[in-house]
């Protein structure tokens, strides 16, 4: 079977098939009456509910510690504060995170190229990636709120030992995990394991959607012409 | 345009280019059930994005952008829609009894064909099969048209293997 006859097979089978589809006024009236918003639309609610939610936390935090680094410092459990300050850090980091995505959501436009949109649809997911590396980085904080300075006078070699045994193992798993956590890794077994389940499937579907994005790349071009 | 313009402009678009919105539903969905949902989606982006469309590009253009883009990103597809969907009609027709067997044997393998391409080679599959310029192709998909004519170039000889392991 040559070209031309693959290409009438194709059409002819379709012209067959769209004789029977049908689209009545109703429908596309319906669809008229959905009010305009972006393509993205329905993923701007829940990540803006959670920016106000993570500003009310950062200021509610910044407040607090202010407060503390100001008029109580010298009485203030150093080893809480420290890390509180870090956590609350880390969250605002995070916010961060959610301002790109909401700016990229924003800059999506369906009817532009298919490669354009792609990439841009696709990093958005991925960026997902950062607020994961920023929530393990968190990680090792959680070892030092209760600690004080009673520790460092009462406590027994022991005592020291499983506490720095911990916050070691939680420090270096935390760094690990930041810095190897990123799309270059997707293909190895403890990154398929981690982003493993069902609410992970849209990430790795982005990354490989970027992977088929970048093997067309070679001479992508900006193309603004008549069409 | 006025939102009643726009109302007529989109019900006027559909009906005549409707043919580029089944094909790349049917390309992109190979389940019925998915397959209506995809069509109501980009009809949903089309009207969506009527109001910023222009005469820079052609209609067909415009309309192909829209459509592969809301295929290849249909797995992001929002859920909560689902309960504004109004049902197309659709009926598949028996394809003419004669030689009959030899084209479903070949439309069959088209469509396995086509069913294993990635997301965006399928998109490449259906406008060189809708018979689509290389600039026209290279507008669609926003790269340039020798990088286009290489993509087909390799496509077709995949498409050729096939078709020739067919025949043997």
């Amino acid at each position: 079977m040559n070209e031309l006859e693959i290409k009438q097979l194709w059409q002819a089978t379709n012209e067959k098939l769209e004789e029977s589809f049908l689209i009545n006024r109703k429908n596309t009236e319906d669809i008229t009456r959905i009010s305009i918003h972006n393509f993205l639309g329905s993923m701007k609610p829940i990540k803006i509910f959670t920016l106000l939610v993570g500003i009310l936390w950062v200021g509610i935090g910044v407040i607090a510690l202010s407060g503390i680094y100001l008029n109580a410092f010298a009485e203030a459990n150093k080893f809480f504060l420290f890390s509180a300050t870090l956590q609350v850090l880390l969250t605002a980091i995070a916010l961060l995170i959610y301002v790109y995505q909401l700016t990229k959501i924003y800059q999506v436009n369906i009817s532009d190229p298919i490669l354009q949109t792609q990439k841009k649809l696709a990093q958005l997911k991925i960026s997902t990636l950062w607020a994961t590396r920023i929530l393990f980085l968190q990680l090792p904080v959680w070892t030092t709120f209760w600690w004080n300075e009673t520790m460092l006078t009462d406590w027994n070699f022991l005592q020291w030992a499983i506490t720095i045994m911990v916050t070691g193992s939680f420090t270096f798993v935390a760094l690990w995990l930041f810095s190897n956590i990123k799309y270059e890794n997707r293909n190895k077994n403890w990154f398929q394991l981690i982003f493993n389940g069902k609410e992970w499937t849209p990430l790795m579907k982005s990354m490989e959607l970027l992977e088929q994005v970048n093997e067309y790349k070679t001479g992508t071009i900006e193309v603004n012409r008549r069409g | 345009m006025t939102k009643q313009e726009q109302q007529l402009f989109f019900q006027e678009i559909i009906e005549q280019h409707k043919a580029i919105l089944f094909k790349v539903a049917r390309t992109y969905c190979l389940n019925e059930e998915d397959r209506q949902d995809l069509l109501q989606e980009i009809m949903i982006q089309i009207w969506q994005s009527i109001y910023k469309y222009n005469d820079q590009h052609k209609i067909s253009t415009w309309l192909y952008r829209i459509s592969l883009n809301v295929a290849i990103s249909f797995y992001r597809k929002n859920a909560t829609r689902a309960g504004k969907y109004t049902v197309l009609k659709e009926q598949m027709p028996e394809l003419p009894t004669e030689d009959k067997t030899e084209n479903e044997r070949q439309l069959n393998l088209l469509e396995q064909f086509i069913s294993e391409l990635k997301e965006i080679d399928k998109a490449l599959m259906i406008l060189y099969l809708e018979d689509k310029s290389h600039a026209e192709i290279a507008g669609i998909l926003g790269m340039s048209v020798s990088n286009t004519g290489t993509k087909i170039g390799r496509i077709k000889d995949k498409l050729k293997t096939r078709f020739s392991q067919l025949k043997s």
